[in-house]
């Protein structure tokens, strides 16, 4: 956008990525109008151009697994209702268990898919080392596999909500910080966004690992934690590995892109907080090679090519925060994603724009409001299956 | 058999017989420009283009792994070397009708979407579009040495003149240098350790904390791990020849001033007789030195200076100053080019059978962007470089640069910096009046004006690759730009540029200058982008081996 922002709008969404864009794109087709996204950075700037693309329905948690099943037909439309690919590829997720207490998760899971009606098949060893026999299945003591996850190259869906959010009059502000929420006791007002002052009734938190400090601009403490994770690609080849692996063991994600690269992460445990500059660390470098190379041994002679850090918005609870504040009127939270905000997004915007304008959603307060962290009662439900 | 499989390599089913101590592209290279692989998306041919391991276009399949540089290597009795992405041969690929059947390139964002139950298989179809070659299927040894981890008190990065020289003076005064190269280092300075064949591959800024510790990811001779670890770092990587913006840019025959000398130099016939020379400085001029009898035309984008002048002259070479190079045709081979007059005039064409292009260097600076030095744009020289203190230091204390990468002229001013920065990092004072000076930061970039002009005049048709890793088009830049996507980060994310196997080296810097054009602003404020780990593809080994440190 040129020039400069409004005095008012009606909503302002703070956080220019798949969340934010695809919040204000719903609210604007409901005609709620006029509707701002600022965005501090450039578009994909954060973890929305920094994640590994994985699309799953397994979960531990049905509720979970209801958002991703929606999730996943969303994906299978998206193409054809946004114009642009986002190279939605049904390859399945397999998930490696090594122990005998990863194999119960992996039975917990299977419960609370197979209960939402998916077809996810429970593997032993064998069965994956002769469908997939260019792994190394030593180590695995069992396995799922849900033909219908998949995964999404991120960038084309940024572009093609960015567009059709810009197509529905939604003004879009990239580099433009918002350095303060402006509230009226117990309600909002609007915002200093890009050092101007700017009204509005209704404010969204959709800035990723940078919520709990949006949050904080509005004097509210939250749950949120943002955690470094690291992930790198390597040099492309032709196809070879459709779905994408997860190893519970050391968080091992890793998936072949329609680029060819193969992208992938694993769980090096970073201080939490924001840090710098999103460096890499020889110490992932290492380890990811390693798990790597113990899954796939033929592959040595393969090459890195690109690392990179994002964040996870991480809850206690593993469970994001949706819907108002109970303590401050028209200040709404779509964000503590983890590492999931992506492979949600679809389902998870619609039921934010809902509740933004007012309209009933499914979303229980006990499992999704920031309420179940603020009294004393405490977050019921667990997601205990964060890797990938 | 056996007997001549230990004396021979084997390339396209053919044996050959192996000269130790000769490269394999060279031996590769004798009569003719080998197309040794065609591109990712458009099959396009292609023949070796930087003769530095940096492009992609030299790549083969050596022992069953895939996408190794032939410039970079020597073959070893036995080995099977195969070209990539082609069927039934590199020279005549049936994939090759691609490029003929989209001559403006296929658009996989918004194309390929509609009916939605042909998707699955359109995205299968681009899916086998990428890659260059498959995963690896190992036949040979893995690397014979161990992965290691080596100290030093003062590391040297880059056995070039300014290398070192700084080098040699920080031994001077009694401390331990350790000098790697990725090539041979022959005859190091007395006293140095020296690492030859050792390419460094990560340099991230040293931990907090006392001492001082920079830690680097390398690759052996060998291809092993290398962990280095040293209080201080000199960074002389040095510079590498940059790419030009033309329909044609990517035919087999254009080539960098340094791939003319990988592949020409030394040879009674180089596999080029009929070259056009691109430029007219220093770099220019070497190039009329030392391949003068295969140059048949030089053009520069600006003026030619009075050495080239002469030795042109000395050889009946025709000089066509101040010109745009539009186009180069020729399929397998450069046939002809186009040069037009800047500011207008009538079309020159020219039978050259190569184009050679020795208009620019670029800094080799991402391991200073990496270890967290402060960069700025230096317009003059079309690039970003270091921001220095009086005495040659950046502001990380510790890291210091000097040569090509930090900004110096080759030769005498890239070895002063040598020797002013080798005496700076054991802590001695340098005397200000001994320092070499580096070009002026203001300015704008030559190109950046000889871009603006060729994109006014009327283009080319045909495709105009700006990356030719991943076969990027200067449509789909353009495409980006008129979208509302808003500098450099943007546009890599929205086209892929910068994401290839070169890290960006011959796409990034056009690039920008593309986009300062467009957007209407100095290259500075289009930005850049952060210069992510590793400077060059390192392999999985090297990095699963790297040993754990003691703590």
């Amino acid at each position: 956008m040129t020039g400069e922002p409004r005095d008012e709008y009606r909503i302002a969404i703070v956080g220019g990525g798949i969340i934010g864009l695809f919040t204000a794109v719903h609210l604007a087709r409901a005609g709620a109008g006029p509707i701002a996204v600022f965005e501090k950075g450039f578009l994909s700037s954060g973890s929305s151009g920094r994640n590994g693309g994985g699309v799953r329905q397994q979960w531990e948690e049905a509720a979970t697994v209801r958002l991703a099943r929606e999730a996943v037909s969303a994906w299978r439309r998206f193409a054809t209702e946004y114009g642009y690919n986002p190279f939605f590829r049904q390859g399945g997720y397999l998930f490696l268990a090594s122990s005998p207490a990863e194999t119960a998760q992996l039975d917990r899971v299977c419960r609370a898919v197979r209960s939402e009606g998916l077809p996810v098949e429970r593997l032993s060893r064998e069965e994956v080392g002769s469908r997939w026999p260019m792994l190394d299945s030593g180590s695995v003591t069992g396995a799922t596999f849900l033909a219908s996850d998949g995964t999404v190259y991120p960038f084309p869906a940024i572009w093609a909500l960015f567009e059709a959010a810009r197509r529905l009059g939604v003004e879009v502000w990239t580099r433009t910080p918002v350095s303060e929420i402006l509230r009226d006791g117990g309600k909002v007002t609007g915002l200093l966004a890009g050092g101007r002052r700017v009204r509005a009734a209704q404010i969204v938190n959709a800035a990723g690992g940078w919520s709990a400090e949006v949050s904080a601009l509005a004097g509210l403490s939250s749950a949120n934690l943002p955690t470094r994770h690291e992930i790198f690609a390597t040099e492309p080849m032709k196809p070879f590995l459709d779905p994408m692996l997860i190893r519970l063991r050391d968080g091992l994600y890793v998936s072949q892109t329609m680029r060819g690269e193969l992208v992938g992460g694993l769980s090096v445990a970073h201080p939490p907080g924001l840090s710098p500059g999103l460096p890499t660390s020889i110490q992932f470098l290492r380890s990811m090679s390693r798990a790597l190379l113990d899954l796939f041994p033929s592959l040595g002679g393969l090459k890195v090519l690109r690392a990179w850090s994002g964040y996870y918005d991480d809850t206690p609870d593993g469970m994001p925060i949706l819907g108002e504040d109970p303590r401050l009127r028209g200040f709404f939270h779509a964000n503590g994603l983890g590492g999931h905000g992506f492979m949600l997004s679809p389902a998870v915007s619609r039921r934010v724009a809902k509740s933004v304008l007012g309209e009933a959603t499914d979303l229980d307060p006990a499992v999704f409001g920031l309420g179940r962290f603020l009294g004393e009662d405490h977050a019921r439900t667990q997601e205990r299956l964060q890797p990938g | 058999m056996a007997e001549r499989a230990r004396e021979s390599f084997r390339f396209r089913g053919r044996e050959y017989p192996v000269r130790p101590g000769e490269g394999l592209l060279h031996q590769l290279t004798r009569a003719e420009l080998p197309i040794l692989v065609r591109s990712i998306r458009y099959h396009r041919p292609r023949a070796p283009y930087c003769g530095t391991g940096i492009c992609t276009q030299c790549l083969v399949r050596v022992n069953g792994v895939p996408n190794i540089r032939s410039c970079m290597i020597e073959p070893h009795p036995g080995d099977v070397i195969e070209t990539e992405n082609a069927w039934p041969s590199s020279r005549f690929d049936l994939g090759g009708v691609l490029d003929r059947l989209f001559p403006s390139g296929i658009d996989t964002l918004h194309g390929f979407r509609r009916p939605s139950w042909l998707r699955p298989l359109y995205y299968r179809v681009i899916r086998r579009l990428a890659g260059f070659g498959q995963p690896p299927t190992p036949t040979g040894p893995g690397p014979t040495e161990p992965a290691s981890m080596v100290e030093a008190e003062v590391l040297v990065i880059g056995g070039g003149p300014a290398g070192r020289a700084a080098a040699g003076r920080s031994r001077g005064r009694g401390v331990d240098v350790l000098l790697v190269d990725r090539g041979p280092l022959l005859a190091p300075p007395s006293g140095v350790r020296a690492m030859p064949h050792t390419f460094v591959a990560f340099l991230p800024p040293a931990a907090p904390g006392a001492p001082r510790v920079f830690r680097a990811v390398a690759t052996g001779p060998a291809g092993q791990g290398v962990l280095l670890r040293a209080r201080t770092v000199i960074v002389a990587t040095g510079a590498y020849d940059g790419g030009l913006l033309f329909p044609g840019n990517d035919r087999p025959g254009v080539m960098t001033a340094e791939g003319a000398l990988a592949v020409g130099a030394g040879l009674t016939t180089p596999p080029f007789s009929r070259a056009l020379l691109f430029g007219g400085g220093e770099r220019a001029s070497e190039i009329l030195d030392r391949l003068g009898s295969s140059i048949a035309a030089a053009a520069s984008p600006a003026g030619f200076d009075p050495e080239t002048t002469r030795r042109a002259s000395d050889l009946g070479i025709p000089l066509y100053p101040r010109s745009l190079l539009r186009e180069a045709r020729g399929t397998r081979r450069v046939r002809e080019a186009w040069l037009v007059p800047r500011g207008g005039g009538p079309r020159t064409r020219l039978e050259v059978d190569s184009v050679i292009l020795a208009h620019r260097r670029l800094p080799h600076t991402q391991l200073l962007f990496q270890a967290g030095a402060t960069m700025a744009w230096w317009g003059s020289a079309g690039a970003y470089l270091p921001v220095l203190d009086a005495e040659l230091a950046t502001n990380v204390p510790g890291l210091f640069a000097a040569g090509e990468a930090a900004g110096f002229p080759s030769g005498i001013a890239a070895e002063a910096s040598g020797i002013a920065v080798g005496e700076r990092a054991v802590g001695n004072p340098v005397r200000l009046a001994d320092l070499p000076s580096r070009p002026p930061r203001e300015g704008a970039p030559e190109l950046l004006g000889y871009y603006a002009e060729l994109l006014q005049s009327p283009l080319a048709r045909g495709k105009w690759i700006v990356c030719a890793c991943e076969d990027i088009l200067l449509d789909e830049l353009r495409d980006a730009h008129e979208r509302g996507y808003v500098g450099l980060e943007e546009v890599k994310r929205y086209t892929g540029v910068g994401t290839g196997l070169c890290q960006g080296r011959f796409c990034l810097p056009d690039t920008l200058l593309l986009l300062s054009a467009w957007e209407q602003r100095p290259p500075p404020e289009v930005g850049y982008v952060t210069q992510r780990p590793p400077v060059m593809p390192i392999p999985l080994r090297a990095l699963a081996e790297l040993p754990e440190e003691p703590l």
